[in-house]
């Protein structure tokens, strides 16, 4: 028996090749999602293991501290530095500081100061060496180059009241790959002293240490205990704090890693079911062959056998080149995530067993399981059927199982069900997951339901083709819909894949529509100034200015005030129905005057406050003021509260000076951005936003998302199309005698190869327009499940990128028709009438 | 059809001179056609005759321009064919030649009718409605039109498929063993009609079989052996070919 199976996996090279790519591709994704996730948990481990080399002891303090310990002061400095077995100690601190960059201008950066005892420092020296003195600055790599600063160069900070402190750039690090180098904020290195003199006054949030020969970490911490006394502090030895360290890793990389493994799923499904079909198609075709084995003498055990067999040999080798395959994607996957967050990490690969498994079980075991229902069938071949002349795999179709729509209406049920429950949950994300789920039951029954759906939407889209190519056309259409079964596991796996891209380019673009609508609402003004760095405001003679200019027609500084879980705006009074509107709900915004105040209403429906009531509002500095409010206001993207420019000044925060000044040009002028620039330029705080400008960078950002997803749900979309490829050169095998007969009856090379494009292109399309369909719906569900009162997300669908996903679809289609097309043109007439 | 008639006897539709096709090469080379010439005149009803193996399948397929040749000539209606391109060689069949084969004549997607008109619709051509109905009458054909060819009967698919070769009025129908897959009564009708065909539709039919009895139907038995003519029998009986194959199997 065995012989026989090896004979017949040798005779069918090619079309089990052919059937393996689909394999391999999805153990692949499978694969480099599992190293992907691993790569960056490792990587996060050696960062954080950065951050703990060679400490001893580490004191920071305590986050539950009742005590007002801010810092650790230069007493328990010295306190930790003189207890015994602490051969050596240094503050660690970071904080925001302004970096002048080339061209005059802020931007924010993270100051850190470095250890005095070399071994204590968290970076790798990658140019030049460390500062020495307080005047010398080391800056990150990235940084360095970003910011266009060569060793040897000043390097300028601006302190606490934008005083420049210059600094002579000695040397360049590297940091690792860590939520903060992939923020793609810039960091500069100071010693002790050179971070001192940016704030005097600040205390350190961490102390770490290093042990004395002949002191163990428990030791020395126990002793650092002693010397400061555990009110508000945590003492923690190196060992702790190394594995305090790596339990943060898992919660933090364990998102990404999920969500990646979602999309491996999908790839699994899809997979699986170009599997399913493939075995289908082979058996269907071998009918004849394995009657002949049944005749000869084979038990249906065996023939089942050769068939599982078959499907573990394929399994297997497809499992080992998708394993490799995978470390490929990963380190791709890699390449992708380092460019979108513009660093430059380590390519890591690391291969454990659980990958190694999970490769073998999706190649192998999905292989396996998706041949046993085809294997069944072939059990069930007639020794009979040996000497039926013609084997034809096209039967048994039509029957409508009872099943099948039982099971289709379970699932529709299920669907409907979970997103009327959905759409009614106040709290959106739990709205968004059950919704969601809802949406999958109803792809289901779309998958269950298939075989019924190819008839009629086989006629719609072939109509077209039909009319325009004639009778290739016509042939392609009815060969498309012979086998509704077949069509339809086809068609499943690229349904599946554009439902999920439409689903999520739908409910992105419907987001940045909103979000757009919002930038538009929020800055009316042609220009918008604001300051590079958060917490420094811009000072206040900057308005002045830019209403001295004589491009500019009006403007308008405003000023904000943090206090307990809102922050207010002071906007200038006449600047209101104008620079600013905001729609009002009830009240009037002529009341708006000293120490009166406009509530958003989501701020007033948290607070329990309508017009007439009055607010305690508590900022972070100063004290408590009493306003009045007049109107309750709508916007997104409205802070919590409206006032005057003079009623904010109540507050200190707003006397340091503007949060931003918005700009309104004269009309007809064109240079405006110029004009408003040389007034900025001079001040390294200030920069320019127009609406069209932030816009366009937060779409970037969402289109860079977005291209991701595009990418990852691309290798389900060509596992899909390999599908598509396998079911048509299967297909043209089964046809051979078919295309000899249209060639003898003068259908020429080049009809016959349109006739089979066509139908690749059909089959696409079907999956195609499906796929569109319901991601559009359920687009709309997710969308309409995440909107509330307050804000409204409309159903925005970017048919610009849908009708890329349709003409992508149509290239892939004909690029997947190329080979069997080829192969059946080349088949002589005879030799193709000759075939059994 | 007038034309057609009066050139009975006369015009010859079909030709090949010194055709050699070879299989294979160096010692395993076999001349399936060493050396063939013969004509077969329009209008007549011809049976090519052979034991297996004689070249008489080949002789058929190098005839219609279904398979090239190595060597020799074969004109149809006048036009060279061994010159001619693949798409020139589709479009001549297409035009001018009709076929029966034995099994697996039909698309299994395409109703009878459909398949009656597909070698039209390929050429792009409208079909004689006049001729058709004619067609699909004397063939029986009327209310099978909307089915499938899993609907019909062997007899009817071989039936649909003689009214495909016919309603492009071709220059020449090639049968190749016809009858092959049917029973006796079946094979009588089909094998009636392409006689009528002959007879009084001025159709010229060339047909391989290793039938005596459907031979017999025919004007002239060509007999083949080795790839060679090896006699030829007008106005056969299932008995005179009978004995004129024994004689060649002797």
């Amino acid at each position: 028996m065995l012989r026989t199976i090896i004979a017949g996996l040798k005779a069918r090279t090619a079309r089990l090749v052919l059937s393996s790519v689909a394999i391999a591709l999805g153990v692949a994704f499978v694969t480099g999602t599992l190293v992907l996730g691993d790569g960056m948990n490792e990587s996060l481990r050696d960062e954080l293991a950065k951050g703990a080399r060679n400490v001893d002891v580490s004191v920071t303090v305590s986050e539950e501290s009742s005590t007002d310990v801010q810092g650790i002061s230069p007493e328990t400095l010295a306190k930790i530095r003189q207890a015994p077995g602490v051969a050596g100690a240094d503050p660690r601190d970071a904080q925001q500081v302004p970096l002048v960059a080339a061209n005059g201008k802020a931007k924010p950066a993270m100051a850190v100061s470095l250890a005095s005892d070399e071994k204590l420092r968290e970076f790798d020296l990658t140019d030049g060496r460390y500062p020495t003195a307080a005047d010398e600055i080391a800056v990150d790599k990235r940084t360095a180059a970003t910011a266009k600063l060569t060793i040897g160069q000043p390097v300028v900070l601006l302190g606490k009241e934008d005083q420049r402190h210059t600094y002579t750039l000695v040397g360049t690090y590297q940091q690792g790959t860590n939520s903060m180098s992939l923020s793609g904020s810039d960091h500069v290195g100071l010693t002790q002293e050179g971070f001192q003199a940016l704030e005097p006054e600040r205390p350190p949030y961490q102390v770490v240490g290093t042990a004395a020969a002949g002191f163990t970490q428990q030791q020395v911490a126990d002793n650092v205990r002693k010397a400061i006394g555990d009110n508000g502090f945590v003492v923690q030895t190196g060992a702790e704090l190394t594995q305090a360290a790596l339990a943060r890793v898992e919660s933090q990389s364990g998102e990404f890693t999920t969500l990646l493994l979602a999309f491996a799923l999908i790839a699994l499904v899809v997979a699986a079911m170009v599997i399913y079909n493939t075995f289908t198609i082979l058996v269907a075709q071998r009918t004849r062959e394995l009657a002949l084995m049944r005749c000869v003498g084979a038990s249906r055990g065996q023939v089942f056998r050769s068939v599982l067999v078959e499907a573990l040999v394929m399994g297997l080798t497809a499992s080992v080149i998708g394993l490799f395959g995978g470390l490929g994607v990963s380190a791709l996957l890699q390449k992708v995530v380092f460019a979108i967050g513009d660093s430059e990490g380590v390519v890591r690969l690391p291969m454990t067993v659980t990958t190694v498994l999970a490769a073998f079980a999706v190649g192998t075991l999905v292989t396996v399981l998706a041949a046993v229902l085809p294997a069944r069938k072939a059990t069930r071949v007639a020794p009979v059927a040996a000497l039926r002349s013609q084997p034809d795999s096209g039967e048994e179709v039509a029957r409508t199982g009872v099943l099948r729509v039982l099971t289709a209406v379970l699932f529709g049920a299920i669907g409907v069900g979970a997103i009327v429950f959905g759409m009614g949950i106040d709290n959106e994300e739990a709205a968004m997951v059950v919704s969601g789920a809802g949406t999958m039951a109803l792809l289901a029954m779309v998958l269950v339901l298939g075989p019924l759906l190819v008839g009629p939407v086989n006629r719609v889209l072939g109509a077209l083709p039909r009319a325009l190519l004639g009778v290739p056309a016509k042939l392609a259409s009815a060969n498309a819909g012979r086998n509704p079964k077949r069509t339809a596991a086809t068609t499943a796996a690229l349904m599946i894949g554009v439902t999920i891209v439409a689903l999520v380019t739908v409910v992105a673009n419907s987001a940045k529509e909103t979000v757009n609508a919002e930038i538009d609402q929020r800055m009316p003004a042609d220009y918008t100034v604001s300051s590079a760095v958060y917490d420094r405001p811009l000072p206040e003679e900057l308005a002045a200015q830019l209403a001295a200019a004589p491009e500019v027609a009006k403007v308008a500084p405003t000023t904000v005030v943090y206090g307990d879980r809102a922050y207010l705006t002071g906007v200038p009074r006449d600047a209101i129905g104008d620079l600013i509107r905001p729609t009002v709900t009830s009240g009037s915004l002529a009341d708006l005057g000293d120490g009166a105040i406009a509530v958003n209403a989501d701020y007033a429906k948290r607070s329990n406050l309508s017009v007439g009531s009055t607010v305690d509002f508590t900022p972070v500095e100063g004290t408590t003021q009493k306003l009045k409010v007049v109107a309750v206001i709508e916007g997104q993207g409205m802070s919590d509260g409206l006032m005057t420019l003079e009623t904010s000044k109540r507050f200190p925060q707003a006397l340091e000076g503007y949060e931003s000044i918005l700009v309104k040009l004269k009309d007809g002028v064109t240079n405006g951005r110029a004009a408003v620039e040389k007034v900025t330029d001079p001040s390294p705080l200030a920069v320019l936003d127009s609406a069209a400008e932030t816009k366009e960078q937060l779409n970037q950002q969402l289109n860079q998302v977005l291209g991701f997803i595009w990418a990852l749900i691309g290798l389900a979309v060509v596992i899909a199309l390999f599908g598509i490829a396998n079911t048509l050169t299967l297909s043209v095998l089964e046809r051979t005698r078919e295309s000899a007969l249209l060639r003898a009856l003068g259908l020429t090379r080049g009809q016959l190869r349109l006739m089979l494009v066509v139908e690749s292109v059909l089959m696409a399309l079907m999956g195609a327009a499906i796929g569109l369909t319901l991601g559009i719906g359920f687009g709309w569900v997710i969308i309409e499940a995440l909107s509330t009162d307050t804000m409204a997300v409309p159903l925005a669908v970017p048919f610009g990128q849908i009708g890329v996903m349709l003409a992508g679809a149509v290239v892939a289609a004909v690029v997947a028709a190329a080979l069997p097309a080829r192969r059946a043109a080349r088949t002589s007439v005879v030799a193709g009438m000759a075939e059994a | 059809m007038s034309a057609l008639v009066s050139d009975v006897g006369t015009r010859t539709a079909v030709a090949a001179e010194n055709l050699v096709k070879v299989y294979g090469k160096g010692d395993t080379a076999v001349r399936a056609l060493d050396g063939v010439g013969v004509a077969f005149t329009a209008g007549r009803f011809t049976a090519i005759m052979g034991p297996s193996g004689s070249g008489k399948s080949t002789l058929m397929h190098c005839l219609a321009g279904l398979d090239n040749v190595d060597g020799g000539s074969v004109q149809i209606g006048g036009t060279e064919i061994t010159s001619l391109a693949d798409k020139e060689l589709t479009r001549l069949r297409r035009d001018r030649v009709g076929f029966v084969f034995q099994a697996f004549n039909l698309l299994p997607t395409l109703t009878a009718e459909a398949n009656i008109l597909l070698g039209l619709e390929l050429a792009g051509r409208k079909p004689d409605r006049e001729w058709f109905d004619t067609i699909v009458d004397v063939l029986g054909l009327r209310d099978r039109l909307k089915h499938k060819p899993s609907e019909l009967s062997g007899g009817q698919q071989q039936r649909v498929a003689c009214a495909r070769a016919l309603v492009a009025r071709p220059d020449v129908v090639f049968a190749d063993e016809p009858t092959g897959n049917l029973d006796s009564r079946s094979g009588a009708e089909v094998l009636d009609f392409l006689r009528m065909s002959v007879r009084k539709l001025g159709q010229t039919v060339i047909m391989v079989t290793h039938d005596p009895v459907a031979a017999s139907y025919a004007d002239r038995v060509v007999l083949m052996a080795d790839g060679r003519l090896a006699g030829e029998i007008d106005n056969p009986t299932a008995d005179s070919v009978l004995s004129a194959l024994k004689h060649l199997g002797a």
